[in-house]
């Protein structure tokens, strides 16, 4: 595709809105459809920028592996996901600076990125710190990640609790707000001639021999050069529709959100129980649950309860705060991870830009600009063969941490 | 799973009216209201040790009222009244979360039945969160329930007939009520003589109410509308001009009058949280107050086993929700095995034939009070619009003109909505100035996203396991 053609974008999540104002940035005629189904990722996230502390498993995911071990399934280890990703998700991160301004001028919408001291990983028991440890060793030295001994938390962080054994600072961690950060690009794609169809379902692909050709909305359809599958954790299901099979399941993330409180935190925590962050509007958000319930946004009691008990473990001033509302959203999950980027082997005319799971918004910048650079043809500013499609077919299941039982459906 | 053939959210005339008509079958129910006795809104019962005052005028309204709760109290032994419990969540469909004081449990439901009741509506005028602002259902809890007089000098604004019950309410309380300022006009109002006659019970108890008040001197103002209230630290004085049809008023003809509290309200809302929760399928209905759960003329929703009665389905009044609450309870009474199908029809026949008699007064009164474009353009650029977020006009208007037109877009950009509330205050009245601005109906601007709790809840509470307070019925749902 060359400049000046037109690509139509599936879905109105932080993928596609960044994907969006990437390609009306580079003069591509963009297209871009939604239909805001309940469940959409971006609404649920809690906007941490944690490249290191989810790579390496402190972020969401010892939520989860510290649940798998509680249910008896798994030891809880430190679950670190490959180098390439890190790296990818690092040089993500350090577009957010100059990012936040571009937008700002471009849209009109400050993101709210909030430089902070970094993500702070407590420690409660000495198992965790282990787990740390190794994790450590495996970094490369520089100021990546910071050992704390209780009295260093304490000082930085007064609200949290002194029952710790210590804590992980990442440095580098900040924070946005995922909602504005997806409205800040939507803008800026409109502001440079994208165009917008909201409430709008596609209802599938139409593919001619080895090329998808457009996308149906019903009766309608609408012809483009190229499709760009930002649909999250709907995408496994609309690539299905031209044939094409992509290993996009939902994992349902439940998070819970208290009233406006004065500065409470100065950062993102996380532990083996929730994370927490504020909002730069005083709020705080507890995050969040990994479920394997497919296409379910409800929200449950255990999960809630779970959550907020954590949350006052850590900060025990919590406890008599209001909570303003609890929810879910659907991340799109992968077999090994990592996000699925470009174009699918054997099919011409679709190009992904999925499979961000916990990283999604940390990810967005790049994987946006990665897509357009695919559609434009231009050299990539970051190796894509560790998140092409192609993967899968060498290994169905890639480097699965664990089996999804929703595979099969998405 | 409860023993309880229903548990029904809600103790005002709808919800007493399907427990009395279910124990009438010889059924078990369970009934949850946040107030300590059951009545609801309408029929509120003081708390104890305080004596009612009679009802100056004695109408049929509250004589319905006590034979309901008569009946209600009698089958004491089949009704299971838990009050001061407050519903916070609702999940897979028929699952209750209920809070009180000591705790919180989960109450399994067989059949539910929502009977939540309706809000007022105020739209943001200049002036409208100045202390001594309230709505007329405050004024009159206040009033009637608590024994304290919310001002000493009281100006009764909006539309509809509850002004005037409120109106006598606060005059018999020795409120001095400057006046009773009402939408629509009087050419209007006599026009609508003929359609309210149809049902004379209830058109003689609003002609009573409104001799009451023109004897004691309270000048009604039919055709006006409220402009602003004005004052520091408390309400000092009120603006109010004539209207033209579309409650659009003319401000060179604005009188102020002296004031220390100003009642304010333009009809009612129906409370939809629960049955928006319960997931089921809601629709527009301007005249029936805004958005309510479709059902069938039985209070069936688009959900298995769960109902909706009364004003939270469809603003309608005590009457209407007390006979919609007959046809629920005689529904789930047969699905029950309660009573026979021959029983059934002959019951519902005769409350489905009282409810069609009422339906011409009901669309009169409907029609009247249906909400004109004028009241959206009372907010000047800088009124607060949403009270949780403080945001004014100007900074939802910028969020509209970029491009934001649904509910949920508006949240993300402008934080509209984003409080405690969750938009339940706020919405109701920007959603009818989005769709005036846009172009576009109430339907395609959306509604509220309701997320639990749905009651202000702690941390520290919804970190609680279940309370183990024992509800005869609500065994704890695994």
């Amino acid at each position: 595709v060359n400049s000046g053609q037109d690509v139509t974008v599936v879905g109105g999540g932080i993928a596609g809105c960044a994907a969006a104002y990437e390609l009306a940035k580079r003069d591509v005629q963009v297209l871009l459809l939604d239909r805001a189904l309940p469940g959409c990722a971006t609404s649920a996230s809690a906007g941490g920028l944690w490249p290191v502390g989810e790579s390496v498993g402190l972020g969401c995911g010892i939520i989860y592996s510290a649940a798998q071990a509680a249910d008896g399934n798994a030891p809880m280890s430190p679950h670190v996901l490959p180098e390439v990703f890190r790296d990818f998700l690092v040089a993500s991160n350090d577009c957010f600076p100059d990012l936040a301004d571009e937008l700002l001028e471009r849209s009109g919408v400050d993101i709210e990125f909030a430089p902070g001291r970094g993500l702070l990983f407590l420690m409660y028991t000495l198992k965790e710190q282990a787990i740390v440890d190794s994790i450590a060793r495996g970094l490369p030295t520089g100021e990546v990640m910071e050992i704390l001994s209780p009295e260093d938390v304490f000082d930085l962080e007064p609200s949290i609790t002194r029952d710790v054994v210590g804590a992980a600072l990442l440095p580098g961690e900040h924070q946005v707000n995922p909602m504005l950060l997806a409205e800040a690009y939507k803008r800026a794609a409109i502001a440079a001639g994208a165009c917008f169809l909201h409430d709008t379902q596609v209802t599938g692909l139409r593919r001619k021999k080895d090329r998808v050709i457009g996308v149906e909305v019903g009766d309608q359809f609408f012809p483009c050069d190229a499709t760009i599958n930002a649909a999250g954790a709907w995408s496994g299901r609309l690539a299905a529709t031209a044939g094409v099979e992509l290993p996009v399941f939902p994992v349902r993330g439940q998070v819970v959100l208290t009233e406006t409180l004065p500065v409470v935190l100065h950062g993102g925590v996380s532990t083996s129980k929730c994370y927490l962050t504020q909002k730069s509007h005083g709020e705080v958000l507890i995050g969040s649950t990994t479920e394997h319930v497919g296409f379910d946004v409800s929200v449950t009691r255990p999960a809630i309860a779970s959550l907020c008990r954590g949350a006052i473990r850590t900060v025990p001033m919590l406890r008599d705060v209001a909570v303003k509302r609890v929810w879910a959203g659907l991340r799109p999950a992968t077999p090994d991870e990592l996000p699925i980027l470009g174009e699918v082997e054997g099919v011409r005319g679709i190009v992904n830009a999925t499979g961000g799971f916990r990283t999604g918004i940390v990810a967005a910048p790049l994987m946006a600009q990665l897509v357009a650079q695919v559609v434009v043809d231009a050299p990539l500013s970051f190796p894509i063969d560790a998140f092409v499609a192609s993967r899968f077919a060498k290994n169905p299941f890639g480097t699965s941490v664990h089996s999804s039982p929703d595979l099969g459906r998405s | 799973m409860t023993e309880s053939s229903a548990v029904i959210v809600g103790a005002g005339p709808a919800g007493i009216s399907v427990a009395v008509t279910l124990a009438e079958c010889g059924l078990q129910t369970t009934v949850v209201d946040e107030n300590p006795l059951a009545g609801g809104q309408v029929f509120r019962q003081p708390p104890a040790g305080f004596q009612r005052a009679a009802s100056a005028v004695s109408d049929s309204a509250s004589r319905r009222g006590d034979e309901l709760r008569r009946r209600f109290a009698n089958l004491g032994d089949r009704i299971e009244f838990l009050g001061n419990r407050k519903v916070w969540g609702l999940f897979d469909s028929r699952r209750l979360a209920v809070a009180n004081a000591a705790g919180w449990r989960m109450i399994q439901a067989e059949r539910l039945v929502l009977a939540p009741g309706a809000y007022e509506f105020v739209p943001p005028f200049p002036g409208w969160t100045t202390p001594g602002v309230m709505t007329p259902g405050a004024a009159q809890l206040l009033a009637k329930s608590m024994h304290v007089l919310p001002g000493k000098r009281v100006l009764v604004a909006g539309t509809g007939p509850f002004l005037l019950v409120v109106a006598n309410c606060l005059h018999d309380a020795g409120v001095r009520v400057v006046g009773v300022v009402e939408c629509t006009t009087r050419s209007e109002a006599l026009k609508a003589i003929p359609g309210l006659l149809s049902n004379l019970a209830l058109a003689s108890q609003g002609w009573r109410y409104l001799r009451r008040l023109r004897r004691a001197g309270i000048p009604i103002h039919t055709g006006h509308v409220i402009l602003d209230a004005q004052g520091q630290e408390q309400v000092e004085r009120v603006r109010f001009a004539p209207c033209d049809a579309d409650w659009r008023p003319d401000r060179s003809r604005a009188v102020t009058v002296e004031v220390d509290t100003l009642c304010v309200g333009y009809g009612f809302i129906p409370r939809s949280e629960l049955a928006q929760l319960a997931g089921c399928d809601m629709r527009w209905a301007d005249e029936l107050g805004g958005w309510i759960p479709a059902t069938s003329e039985d209070g069936e929703t688009s959900v298995n086993a769960v109902y909706v009665a009364g004003d939270g389905g469809g603003v309608a009044g005590a009457l209407v929700a007390e006979y919609q609450g007959t046809l629920v309870g005689l529904h789930i009474a047969r699905q029950a095995g309660a009573i026979d199908e021959a029983t059934l029809q002959a019951r519902r026949r005769e409350v489905v034939r009282r409810l069609k008699k009422l339906r011409r007064f009901r669309r009169t009164l409907d029609k009247l009070s249906r909400v004109r474009p004028g009241l959206t353009e009372l907010a000047t650029d800088d009124t607060v619009v949403c009270r949780c977020e403080e945001l004014t006009r100007s900074e939802v208007d910028i969020g509209v003109d970029a491009g934001c037109a649904t509910y949920r877009s508006l949240k993300v950009a402008t934080r509209l909505g984003m409080g405690p509330c969750q938009g339940r205050m706020c919405w109701p009245a920007m959603a009818r100035r989005v769709a005036l601005r846009t172009g576009r109906s109430m339907e395609q601007v959306g509604l509220i996203s309701v997320r639990p709790p749905i009651v202000p809840m702690s941390v520290g509470e919804l970190a609680e396991p279940e309370s183990a307070e024992t509800i005869r019925s609500g065994g704890s749902a695994t």
